[in-house]
């Protein structure tokens, strides 16, 4: 057995470890651009995204310890949304927006029968704007959402707010 | 139509991922990567090399997908794969120098400069003693004492026994003891 | 300062300039053309040494290559997000989260003015984004801008977030429904102020 004092140590250690560590929230992306990536043909993949492997290849070269710049970790709760379209002459819808980088093969819809096509995202609280991209040429704002006000593209676009802090 | 909030548990996410619904494992990724972050980050020493090993570990889990016989407990098999992403990651990590963890002080509280001194020591202090360990015996103690698991979950999880992890986690408790007691400067 | 001093500074200075241009180098730059590449970095640096939230930036131009626009239009949309972004953080104080510049912008460019969304700090004390993002969505359904800002500067100190959006959706199914905006606004604010009135459970 541990003498009192001893394991007082220990569980003010293990306090210490138990605290939220903030983890880059860049890493979700850099996760969703990975699997992206590999599902599309091999010569169009880009390179494997990694942060930073230039700045770790100077450090080893030089010797150097080069501080980390914080990360602020999210801390914040991304709740899930469910987005849907009824599009039944589609091939293919994909939602694109702020919160995937407009990239179409980030989220791309699943179609039930009826012509429902539907797909889920988390977002953290924000202002988003998005739309679906129908057979990859078709723009199409979300009927059941308010356009976006500040069209600069010329094509349409809607709006999801999600409160929180 | 449009938007609307779910609430969806692992399984109902996992079982969307393998029917094809992919922008559904962000909602999984988001879940998990705080709680998975902090044993990383712990284990491995080095922000950067956890982090790595934290999106290896999410990819390398989507990619295996249809191997998680429970969809229900998909955040302890997310943990396995963690915990060999986090050896071999770690095994590299040792041979160049460490960064140490340092978590960014909270400015509310008011806090005097002595405070914040103190407990950057402190911070400073339980890391390089962690560090210290050798490998075996830290991935033990964190997994027992930092992330709360039972020792027959730890067992399945590392592959060693349940007396050699008690072992470990003695021989944990020890040396952090004495690290800690000689870096004490009063 | 010794020569080999003065080389090993110029060494670390030139390893954390590279480090640093190399850390701006987000890989998701690679997807706009070098010309486009190189003026939205320049607006995204000078944003960022003000402490304006960069990603929505980075987002508006990734749209406009999504969407096929060409270089001129993509800069020029990221530059008129930069200033609106400085105007609504001048109009909301300086600790303001992306979140709620973001939607400040939107107010403003439904019409607001920046003392409509000052008044909107000093009377609503927690976040703004879904109070202002009411506001800039009624307007974009036709509601007379000053009526949709009246209106929730009402709300602003006793509504919460969920009755706010509850009042948007509600004057949304009025107009739907053939009611003239102001009129629908103007209905649907008295029944939720009286609602949200502190002292109800």
């Amino acid at each position: 057995m541990f003498e009192h004092a001893e394991d007082e140590l220990i569980e003010r250690v293990i306090r210490q470890l138990r605290k939220p560590v903030a983890i880059d929230e860049g890493l979700d992306a850099r996760v969703m651009r990975e699997i992206a990536a590999a599902a599309r043909p091999a010569r169009q993949r880009p390179a494997l995204v990694r942060r930073w492997p230039l700045l770790a290849a100077a450090a080893a070269v030089a010797g150097l310890v080069i501080a980390q710049p914080w990360s602020h970790g999210s801390g914040v709760r991304s709740d899930s949304y469910q987005f849907v379209l009824l599009a039944p002459q589609a091939a293919s819808v994909a939602l694109v927006g702020d919160f995937n980088d407009w990239d179409p093969a980030r989220s791309p819809m699943r179609a039930a029968h009826s012509g429902l096509w539907a797909t889920i995202v988390p977002l953290a609280p924000g202002r988003y704007h998005y739309a679906f991209l129908v057979n990859g040429v078709e723009w199409r704002r979300d009927p059941a959402a308010p356009a976006a006000l500040d069209d600069d593209f010329g094509a349409p676009s809607s709006v999801v707010t999600v409160g929180g802090s | 139509m449009g938007i609307d909030r779910v609430e969806m548990s692992d399984a109902e996410l996992v079982r969307r991922v393998r029917a094809g619904d992919t922008g559904a494992y962000g909602a999984l990724v988001a879940r998990y990567r705080d709680r998975l972050g902090r044993y990383a980050v712990h284990m491995v020493g080095d922000r950067e090399d956890a982090e790595e090993a934290l999106q290896d570990a999410f990819v390398r889990a989507y990619r295996s997908l249809a191997r998680c016989d429970d969809p229900e407990r998909f955040g302890a098999w997310l943990y396995g794969i963690l915990v060999n992403r986090c050896r071999t990651v770690g095994a590299r990590a040792s041979r160049r120098r460490k960064l140490f963890v340092h978590e960014p002080e909270s400015t509310a509280g008011g806090s005097t400069g002595a405070d914040v001194v103190d407990r950057l020591e402190w911070d400073d202090a339980v890391n390089r003693a962690l560090a210290r360990l050798a490998p075996e015996h830290r991935e033990a103690f964190l997994l027992k004492h930092v992330e709360d698991l039972e020792y027959e979950r730890i067992a399945q999880l590392t592959g060693a026994g349940i007396s050699a992890l008690k072992m470990r986690v003695k021989r944990a408790r020890e040396q952090l003891q004495r690290f800690l007691r000689e870096a004490e400067h009063v | 300062m010794t020569r080999s001093l003065a080389a090993a500074v110029g060494v670390i200075t030139s390893l954390v300039l590279f480090a640093s241009s190399v850390a701006a180098q987000d890989l998701r730059y690679e997807r706009l053309d070098p010309d486009t590449r190189a003026r939205v970095s320049a607006v995204i640096d000078s944003a960022r040494t003000v402490g304006l939230p960069t990603e929505p930036l980075i987002q508006r131009a990734l749209e406009g290559v999504l969407k096929g626009a060409g270089s001129d239009r993509i800069v020029a949309a990221v530059r008129r997000l930069a200033v609106d972004l400085g105007v609504a953080r001048s109009a909301l104080g300086s600790g303001t989260s992306s979140a709620e510049l973001e939607a400040g912008v939107a107010a403003l460019r439904a019409g607001a003015t920046p003392t409509v969304l000052a008044h909107l700090r000093e009377r609503r004390h927690q976040s703004l984004t879904v109070a202002l993002a009411v506001l800039a969505d009624l307007a974009a359904r036709g509601v007379p801008v000053d009526s949709a800002a009246a209106a929730v500067l009402v709300l602003a100190p006793i509504a919460r977030d969920a009755d706010l959006v509850e009042f948007r959706r509600a004057v949304e199914r009025d107009i739907a429904l053939g009611a003239p905006p102001a009129a629908a606004t103007s209905v649907r604010l008295d029944a939720t102020a009286r609602a949200a009135a502190p002292g109800r459970p």
